[in-house]
């Protein structure tokens, strides 16, 4: 929407990025870029701040450092910011509303860039999300918390596409699903690549993400480093 | 004729009962906070048209009108202020210490304010619909002010029902509620709907008290009466179920009216909290409260 791309910047720049809970440093003086529409594997065992590099880049808890999104630089804590300038979380754990129904989950992606739920409804994102994921059709009525597992994550994915994103952040889709469902969930993830999105794909297992991703950066003990 | 009558007087006094108990959870599921104020709000509303009308002779539009703006200002000041720092403050406090304390002295704090202001006496706003009550089907009266509160709760109800079902904003409310980080992943700002239903409720109950107290009538005290009840009413449909909550109120006010009418004007209350605190006791699932206790 708002965020300038002039080409010549990368998608995300990072430098020297750590996040900290209280007196635990999760994340270390992480340095990584992404360059626009390349897809790139954050990959090591998990409580070695895979999660909170995300969650960091997405303004969802504070971080220090500098974080460039399309060569503008990032405020700490701020996930509309985040948002506005084409970074969306899907987020570990999915984190969707299991009471609303499953098109209200996805609609909502639409918040950071619009108020009208009828602009919403009608836009290309919301559209396209439902053009990625025809399974979820018939159960767009249905409460999200009474979904399956691999269902709710297509629903989350669907709800960050809605954001229309320019890089699209996604915390271990595939935690937790069946083999079947996870190969389905990457045939997506693949496809939005190929659309132009700009992926950053945390996963415990590097084998399947590297199936879809160009480049890969190891994280251990909080520390990053690119291979 | 009497049961019909009773169940009117029932009706508008639950319908109170339910917009306060709405007010309650909605505002719970968004924050966490239980609100012992909401009642409080109402008084001020009531009582505040009160002064100024009949002791400082304002007109009453003018009344009406600074009085609203005053409890919202203060709602609003109150939740940027004193819950902000209660709840992400350096020293933030969590669970049951932020759930009641911080609305129960609230409540404790308008109480002591409006016996300074107000006096201690039994007082109303003025009437807006002023006149004898309506006889319907030749037996059945109603009061003109208990058909405004019915109709402020109907208006007031549906409203607030299509801006949570109809629109983007409306959802994003109730995902607030679903799943606070959820809902912040979306780009919500949870704290600025946390701010508004807080506003905003406190002035809705400031409406409903300057509508309904020409019917009852208000002291400074009459605040915390109201909170009990529309919090139970809440409580009916675990803090988190607006439509329950609204049932609930409705019928507290019909089963108190009955009680009040066939069994005792004068221990109608205590009855009717007996009953309330045996269904507890039976059913505490059943009734939500399951929900409650577990968060």
């Amino acid at each position: 929407m708002t965020g300038p791309s002039t080409g010549e910047a990368p998608a995300l720049a990072v430098t020297g990025m750590s996040v900290a809970y209280g007196d635990v440093t999760a994340v270390h003086d992480a340095t990584f870029s992404v360059a626009p529409g390349e897809a790139c594997a954050i990959t090591g065992p998990n409580g070695n701040g895979k999660s909170s590099i995300l969650m960091g880049l997405a303004g969802l808890v504070r971080r220090r450092g500098d974080v460039r999104i399309f060569g503008a630089p990032a405020p700490s804590g701020d996930v509309r910011w985040a948002a506005r300038h084409g970074l969306t979380l899907v987020p570990e754990r999915r984190q969707l509303y299991p009471g609303l129904s499953a098109a209200d989950n996805i609609v909502l992606g639409c918040y950071c860039w619009t108020s009208s739920l009828r602009r919403a409804r009608a836009s290309g994102p919301f559209g396209l999300a439902l053009e990625l994921f025809p399974e979820i059709g018939p159960h767009l009525n249905q409460a999200a918390g009474t979904l399956s597992g691999g269902q709710q994550q297509m629903v989350a994915i669907m709800r960050g596409l809605a954001s229309d994103p320019k890089i699209l952040a996604v915390d271990e889709p595939c935690l937790g699903l069946a083999e079947a469902v996870a190969r389905r969930v990457y045939d997506a993830l693949a496809r939005i690549h190929q659309a132009g999105t700009t992926l950053v794909v945390v996963e415990e297992a590097p084998k399947r993400a590297l199936t879809i991703c160009d480049r890969r950066v190891e994280v251990r003990n909080g520390v990053a480093s690119t291979s | 004729m009497k049961f019909g009558n009773l169940v009117i007087a029932g009706l508008v006094t639950g319908s109170i009962y339910a917009v306060f108990a709405v007010c309650v959870s909605v505002w719970y599921r968004v924050s966490n906070i239980l609100n012992l104020a909401v009642g409080d709000f109402a008084m001020l509303g009531a009582l505040g048209v009160d002064d100024l009308v009949r002791v400082r002779n304002w007109p009453l539009p003018a009344a009406i009108a600074v009085t609203l703006v005053t409890v919202a200002a203060f709602g609003y000041v109150y939740d940027r202020v004193v819950l902000r720092l209660a709840t992400e403050g350096r020293s933030a406090q969590e669970g049951i210490v932020v759930t009641f304390f911080f609305t129960f002295a609230l409540s404790f704090f308008i109480d002591g304010v409006a016996r300074v202001l107000f006096g201690t006496d039994v007082h109303a706003a003025p009437a807006l619909w002023s006149g004898r009550s309506l006889t319907v089907l030749s037996s059945l009266h109603v009061e003109r002010a208990g058909i405004l509160v019915l109709a402020c709760a109907v208006i007031c109800g549906s409203m607030f029902w299509l801006y949570i079902s109809r629109t983007l904003g409306g959802k994003a409310i109730q995902a607030c509620g679903e799943n606070p980080l959820g809902a912040r992943i979306a780009g919500i700002d949870t704290r600025r709907y946390r701010r508004i239903i807080f506003t905003g409720t406190a002035v809705l109950a400031a409406v409903f008290g300057i509508v309904e107290s020409p019917i009852t009538g208000y002291t400074y005290l009459s605040g915390a009466t109201i909170s009990l009840t529309g919090f139970i009413a809440a409580a009916y449909g675990g803090f988190r179920q607006p439509g329950r909550a609204l049932l609930a109120g409705l019928a507290i006010g019909i089963t108190e009216a009955l009680l009040g009418g066939y069994v005792s004007a004068e221990y109608g209350d205590t009855v009717l909290y007996a009953i309330l605190a045996a269904l507890v006791l039976a059913w505490p699932r059943a009734l939500g409260f399951g929900s409650a206790v577990s968060g």
